[in-house]
């Protein structure tokens, strides 16, 4: 690597750092709190027995399954304007991954919940307990043990599909890694740049669901 | 104390409990046997409604409720009747997440809205009656097999039942700790609960039971004092099950 090179290098390191701390990151934990409500709340639709919250849930699992992610991000931020809602990039960048989250996420959840032994719900109902307070009080919490290690892997994939927010015009991380290579004709370097910062992001999110788990596992034998 | 009156349950085509009538007094121990399969666990899950009988008249304590047609019954009905009776399983269900005392304390806090430090001195109590509490804390999964079902017992006690349901409660342990189990409900027969125990521990039945019912193909085919029903059944085929118990003994 030369002089030049290497020297662009490390002045790129402060903006990529700063847009991945202030845009990257940001847009990721909202994006995926609110996809997790989603997921929560369509798992629970899935597993009502109430026809049509199950068909709503349904559909939405279909709908965003079936399509791209790049092409519902498009619809939203270059699409609804065209039926008057003008949205910011950012927060058609929240819609579209906390949509996304949630429904792959409530597959997951779904399974989590489904994987809880049916001796559980019966100890808990032979309590005197309601549907919700076993719920509540019994199955999530066995089933958020079960779904830490997709749901992280979700979060994961999550990280690295913000960087499609760029082509919504959003200035997260790989945005300004494409600005920087506009003015200094260094592609390879750039990106790779980037690349390396997804990494580091992504590997700081393992060793969090390392963490999880092992506290998580304090009641089980496994 | 306990009444049920022609109660029958079918899972599709297959009619497991073909019409079954019981009285149980309180204080009193009902000791139920069967072959597998005779629908004895089914009569005893309709106790809590865990099955809902499709026809029938059940009641316990104050309690009454009437089956017809399979007709959903309201969630206050279940949950009133449910507060009637604690259940102990055979696999003990306890909920792994939670300590021992937890376990004991979790549904005196969210079914009956006791505040936590009642709760806790009351799960404590249990404890020490089912002689664990110096295991308190423990997970399930540091427990044995007697002692989590011990715990079992104490989590349905903590609730005040009127009566306590036993389903195979000693089936999945190891021969060696049946006994601790089979003692602490030794006990609390000898301190006045009012029991009803599906098993196939015959000496159990002979020793704690006051009543023996005999259930095959969904229907009582003997019933009295263990020791009619025991040693001298008036029926052939509740003979030929016995016979097969001891020889397998």
């Amino acid at each position: 690597m030369d002089d030049r090179k290497l020297q662009i290098f490390i002045d790129s390191l402060l903006p990529l750092l700063k847009s991945a701390v202030a845009f990257t990151v940001p847009l990721t934990l909202i994006s995926f709190a609110i996809g997790l409500l989603l997921a929560i709340l369509t798992a629970l639709a899935r597993l009502s027995q109430w026809k049509i919250l199950n068909l709503i849930a349904r559909f939405y699992v279909w709908i965003i399954r079936g399509t791209p992610l790049l092409v519902q991000l498009f619809i939203i931020f270059f699409g609804l304007p065209s039926i008057g809602v003008t949205l910011d990039p950012f927060y058609a960048a929240v819609i579209g991954f906390s949509l996304s989250v949630g429904a792959y996420g409530s597959e997951i959840v779904r399974a989590a919940i489904l994987s809880i032994h049916k001796g559980q719900w019966e100890a808990a109902y032979s309590l005197g307990m309601t549907r919700l307070q076993a719920l509540r009080r019994i199955v999530l919490p066995q089933a958020a043990r079960v779904s830490v290690p997709p749901l992280a892997n979700s979060f994961i994939s999550l990280v690295k599909d913000t960087s499609l927010a760029a082509s919504i015009t959003y200035v997260e991380m790989f945005r300004t890694a494409q600005q920087i290579v506009a003015t200094t004709f260094e592609p390879l370097l750039l990106y790779c740049e980037a690349g390396l910062f997804y990494l580091a992001l992504s590997t700081i999110l393992s060793s969090l669901q390392n963490y999880l788990e092992k506290r998580l596992d304090r009641f089980s034998a496994r | 104390m306990i009444e049920v009156r022609n109660l029958h349950k079918s899972f599709g085509s297959l009619e497991v409990l073909k019409g079954i009538d019981l009285k149980l007094e309180k204080g009193k121990v009902l000791v139920i046997i069967g072959p597998s399969g005779s629908g004895k666990t089914t009569l005893l899950r309709c106790f809590n409604l865990l099955e809902q009988p499709d026809e029938g008249f059940l009641r316990i304590g104050g309690v009454t409720l009437e089956f017809k047609g399979g007709s959903k019954l309201k969630r206050d009905q279940i949950l009133k009747l449910r507060g009637q009776s604690g259940m102990v399983f055979q696999s003990y269900n306890l909920f792994p997440h939670m300590t021992a005392l937890e376990n004991v304390m979790e549904a005196q806090v969210t079914v009956k809205g006791k505040s936590k430090s009642e709760a806790r001195a009351y799960a404590l109590e249990m404890l020490v009656k089912v002689g664990l509490g110096d295991k308190a804390d423990s997970y399930p999964h540091q427990l044995s097999g007697g002692q989590q079902q011990r715990v079992g017992i104490a989590r349905a006690m903590a609730m005040d039942p009127e009566v306590l349901l036993f389903d195979e409660p000693t089936s999945a342990l190891d021969p060696e700790l049946v006994g601790e189990v089979l003692r602490v409900m030794k006990s609390l027969a000898a301190g006045g609960m009012t029991m009803i125990v599906v098993t196939h521990e015959m000496k159990f039945a002979a020793e704690v039971a006051d009543w023996v019912i005999m259930v095959d193909k969904g229907r009582i085919i003997e019933e009295g004092p263990p020791k009619d029903v025991l040693e001298n059944p008036r029926s052939p085929r509740a003979a030929q099950f016995l016979n097969l118990l001891t020889e397998t003994v």
